[in-house]
Formats: C-alpha cells, structure tokens, sequence
C-alpha cells in the first residue's frame, strides 16, 4: 500500500483521472437503485462542507421551511393524501446528490445554493397549496383559499404582483408535475397513465398528459377559487386546459399566446389580454391591480436578472464560473418563470460571493473541462444530471444551456404603458416559445450564444413527443454539419423516462465521444451504471 | 455543573458521529428507498379516489369573460 498516496487520498479526494489511483464514482453505487454504498468522500474539507452546509444544513432548513409555511401538520396531511409531495419530496437529497456528484470547491458551493433556493422555494409551494386546500381541511373554505390565485405552471408568476400584498399566486402543475420530473422520476407515470387510461393516445406531448392526469386522479389540491390557464407551449396545453376546466370545474382565464409572436402587433394583442386576464382576476377577488406594488416586485426582479447577466459574464470569459451544468439550468428557469421571491435574492447573495472569490483568485472551477458545451432546446427532466455524469466521465462541461437565456430582459416601470409593453413581451418569451415552437429566427440564435459563451460543442435536446421541434431536426443537422460543429443529440420523452432510458442517453454520448471525438473517458467507472430504479 | 457540561458533550459528540455514520452511508437513502417510498407507494395506489369522468362538464355554468370593453 501507498501510504503517502492513501494519505493525499485522504486530504485532498482521488484525483479525477482515468490512470490508475483516480477516482471510480461508478463503483459507490448500489446496483439498479442509484443509492450510494457510501457517499463520495470528497477529502477533507469537501466532504464536511458537503455534511454540514448541504445535508445537515438543508435536513434542517426543509423541517423550518415547512413550518414556517405552514406547520408540520398540515405537511403531514399533504403527504398522506398526494402522491406527488410523498413519493417524490421526502428523499429530495438524493436529488442533490446526483447533481453534485464529483463536484469539488467553489463549483460544489455555488451549485449546491442553487439546489437549497429551488429546495425553499417549492415547499414555499406545497404548504400554500395545503393551508388553502379544502380537502385537508374538512371541505372548509378558509381565508388562505380565498386568497391564493391558481394558474397553469407556463404562465409566469410576475403576471400577479399587482397582488401580492394580498394574495399568493400558486400553479397548479409546478410543484405537482415540473419539479417532481427531477426529483422523483417514477412518480410522473402514474399520471401519464392515467390521462392514457381515459383514451387519450399516447403521442401528445408526455408534460401536457402529465398535467391533465393530475386532475384525472384527482391528485390537485383544491386551493383557489378561480383559475387561468394558457395555450404555451403549443395546442398541447390547450388540450390540457379543456380537461382542467372539465375536472375543476371552477371560473377561468384562458390567457392567449399567439405563436408568432414577434410582430408589434401581437405584442399589442397580447397587452390587451393581458389586461382581460387583470380584469377577469379584479372580477373574482374584488381587488384591483395595484400598478405600484406590481412595479416593486418588477423591479425586485429586475435585480434578479442583473445578477444573471454578471453570472453569464464569468460563464462566458473566464474559466472560474462555480455553477455546473444541472443547477444553472434549473435554478434559472425556476427563478425566472416562477418571479419574486426572497430566496433568490438570498441564494444570490451567497453566490455572488462565492463567484467573486472565485474571480479573484483565478480558480479553474471545472479543471477537466475538454468541451465548453451549449445545451439547446428542452431537456429530459428524468436526466437533468445528465451534465454531471457528463462532466465527470467526459470533461463536457455544459456552460450555459436554453431555458436559462430564453427572458433575457428587463422590464421597464417608468409608465403604465412601458411596462405593459415589456411584461407581455415577456410572457411570449416564456419556455418551449421563443427557443422552441416560436419559429426558427430563435431557435438558430444558438449560433450566436455559441460564440458569445466560447463553446466548442452542442448538446441538442431531442424531445421525441414535441411535433414541434421534431420539425426542425433536419434543418439542425444541416447547420451542424456546414458549420462544422461537433454535436451530439439527446433524445428524450421530457418527463417520461420509459421513452429513451438514463442509460440509452449516456450510451449515445458514449458513442459519440469515442467513435467522433476519439477520445478516452475520464471515469471509465461511469460509462455504463444500470440505475433504471433509481429515483 | 461540570458533569452536565461533559455529559452534554458527550451527547453531542456520539450525536455528530452517528449523524456523519448516516450521511456517509447514505442511510438517509436507504430508508427512504427501502421503507418509505414503498409504504407510501402501496398507499397511494390502493387510495379511494373520486371518478373524475362522473363530473358533469359544466359548460355554461359561469359567465362569458370576455371583456370586450377593453378593446
């Protein structure tokens, strides 16, 4: 035995490196379930961080959350009668260790904060939906129920600052459907099922036939008077908002997106239904909107996107960005399709420290780094860690990716009108619109953010159920090949591991990265794991 | 007062190393993979549940919302 070696080993953590001696992180799992026989020991320093300020710290920030939003009784009345928060929340740590795994230092800090925000900001959540569900609470209809406003989870927060002194504004799919995808992925099928068992047939996208099986099993909590849905992404969600006011059954808003959406003329048209969808709310509250107070909470998240641009900045120029692939995606498209919330601005604090340190001193953030990676288009949500096996097998290190620049604006609150202008060019921007069914001038913007973030590699999302997209394909391998850009494809069903497997996507890029790329993996302990059980 | 104090940190002592003996086993997950997530499961799948198909589709049963004085 080495001692000197196993004392370094000790210290430090094994080197990441294929040579003998390195790191093996393929052989700390348990087979097919994806747990640990033990968790990364990561050296010294980073397995405490690890210990005390990511399990220790987020165990005990979620049991405060919880009462803090509302108490543990009312927790344990959601988990006993939903499926989504029981089956999916309780092993949410296990979330973050699949997306940190392998991470050390400033990258393993600035990612796992961006875990704890997203973590805050969905028991935030749940526990409104709970304190207003009247199935918790002996069919009553308290004050919390006539106070919390439901929409689908594609229209964005921001559209109901103008109440938020008085009411909260939950989706209705955003905790029950979006964020489960990544933290539980068997739970989603259940409701893809069951909107299949009623005769829908099963080629529309898998996201909108998990949102309307929700309410086919009845798992939707019943927190709000009213609701709006909205027809983004694509005639998909129109079919998922007939069955939410079949099932429902409560007054709505049918907010429109008109698919082009570039055209003056239809950001006018949408001002208008901006403001129908302002009335319609005024009509079911009795309170208007509060044009002041729905510029404080723009402006709060102005700062928001300020930070994102520094954030963007190092990404882009320097090699000392601490956030991987996984986190940066989620963390933003959460932040910017949910709206306002402390936590961001708390998460950004801390990030923002860590990120200048970083800076400072020059830290190589991803030291292994081979390919600058672009993500593009829509990610499988079962495998938004994709990007860390990647990372840790391959050196791609996934810098910047779709959904984190697709509102890449702020909005002015100077007049009434400008605002209106900007918010309703927001809502067009929203996910799977301007980059994806939102036409071509869009989704070929890639070519630009490839060069402003330095990236020499794409990873293009193939979501096999988005007829959409599927349009595009060819056109995309055209581009590719004149423009001579290595770029491998991800095929994937969204929210629907059952499609193509964790396994089938890690053998594709496998492929490409030896057959293409003639290259050697890093971790060759990772190339093939079998973790279809796995959460 | 210096027996409590030992006592207390002897408490907290064997409370921190069963915590890391947890954390770096990852109990936490076995728990939950083995125990609770199939208690649940079993739960929720044998769970009464309302037969949504048996709600009226109530089409006319609030007003029309248009807002056509806002144009």
């Amino acid at each position: 035995m080495d001692f000197k070696k196993a004392v370094k080993d000790f210290w430090y953590g094994k080197p990441h490196t294929a040579e003998d001696g390195g790191r093996r992180l393929g052989e700390n799992y348990l087979p097919k379930t994806g747990l640990y026989k033990h968790r990364e020991w990561r050296g010294v320093k980073d397995t405490f961080y690890y210990f005390h300020n990511i399990w220790m710290y987020n165990y005990l920030h979620m049991v405060m959350d919880v009462m803090k939003y509302g108490g543990l009784v009312n927790f344990a009345k959601g988990v006993w009668r939903y499926r989504w928060v029981g089956q999916t929340y309780l092993p949410v740590l296990h979330w973050f260790d699949r997306g940190l795994e392998g991470m050390r230092g400033e990258a393993l800090r600035g990612s796992a904060w961006h875990y704890r925000a997203m973590v805050n900001a969905t028991i935030y959540q749940f526990m409104a939906m709970f304190n207003a569900d009247t199935r918790l609470h002996g069919g009553k209809k308290n004050d919390a129920w006539y106070h919390t406003m439901s929409m689908k989870e594609t229209v964005w927060g921001g559209m109901f600052y103008g109440w938020r002194d008085k009411f909260k504004a939950v989706a209705l799919e955003m905790i029950p459907y979006f964020v489960t995808c990544h933290v539980n992925s068997h739970t989603v099928h259940n409701y893809i099922d069951a909107v299949q068992s009623i005769g829908l047939p099963g080629d529309p996208c898998p996201m909108c036939q998990a949102e309307a099986g929700l309410f086919v099993l009845d798992d939707v909590p019943d927190y709000s008077p009213f609701m709006i849905t909205c027809n983004e992404a694509c005639d998909g969600s129109v079919g998922t908002a007939i069955l939410q006011d079949w099932f429902n059954d409560k007054p709505l808003y049918a907010l429109q997106m008109p698919m082009i959406f570039d055209d003056p003329l239809a950001n006018k048209f949408v001002q208008k239904d901006i403001e129908k969808c302002w009335k319609f709310i005024e009509d079911q509250t009795g309170v208007p909107m509060n044009f002041d107070l729905m510029c404080e909470y723009i402006e709060r998240q102005n700062e928001l996107q300020k930070f994102e641009w520094e954030k963007w900045e190092v990404a882009a120029k320097t090699n000392s960005y601490p956030i991987n692939g996984v986190a940066q995606a989620l963390y933003r498209i959460y932040q910017s399709q949910f709206g306002d919330l402390p936590i961001w601005h708390e998460v950004d604090g801390h990030v923002r420290k860590i990120m200048e340190r970083a800076v400072r001193n020059k830290t190589n953030t991803f030291p292994n780094t081979r390919h600058r990676v672009i993500a593009w288009s829509c990610a499988p949500l079962y495998y938004s860690n994709w990007c860390t096996w990647a990372y840790n097998t391959w050196g791609l290190n996934v810098v910047i990716n779709m959904d984190s620049l697709m509102f890449d604006m702020t909005i002015r609150t100077d007049s009434y009108e400008n605002m209106l202008e900007d918010v309703a060019q927001y809502h067009m921007w929203a996910p799977m619109r301007r980059m994806a069914v939102g036409g071509i001038h869009h989704i070929f913007e890639l070519w630009d953010y490839m060069e402003r973030f330095d990236c020499d590699m794409v990873a293009m999302y193939d979501q096999l159920q988005c007829k959409g997209m599927q349009g595009v394909h060819g056109l995309f391998e055209d581009e590719f090949r004149d423009r001579n850009i290595p770029a491998f494809w991800i095929p994937h069903a969204l929210p629907d591991s059952r499609t193509v497997s964790r396994a089938e996507i890690r053998r594709l890029i496998n492929d490409y990265m030896t057959t293409v790329m003639h290259e050697e993996p890093l971790d060759p302990s990772l190339l093939e794991l079998d973790d279809d059980f796995t959460w | 007062m210096k027996k409590f104090i030992r006592r207390a940190l002897c408490l907290g002592g064997v409370t921190y190393a069963a915590l890391f003996v947890v954390f770096f086993f990852d109990l936490d997950g076995k728990l939950l993979f083995n125990v609770v997530e199939p208690f649940l499961k079993n739960h929720y799948d044998n769970m009464e549940r309302k037969d949504m198909l048996t709600t009226p589709y109530d089409m006319d049963k609030f007003p029309d919302y248009k807002y056509n004085e806002i144009h």
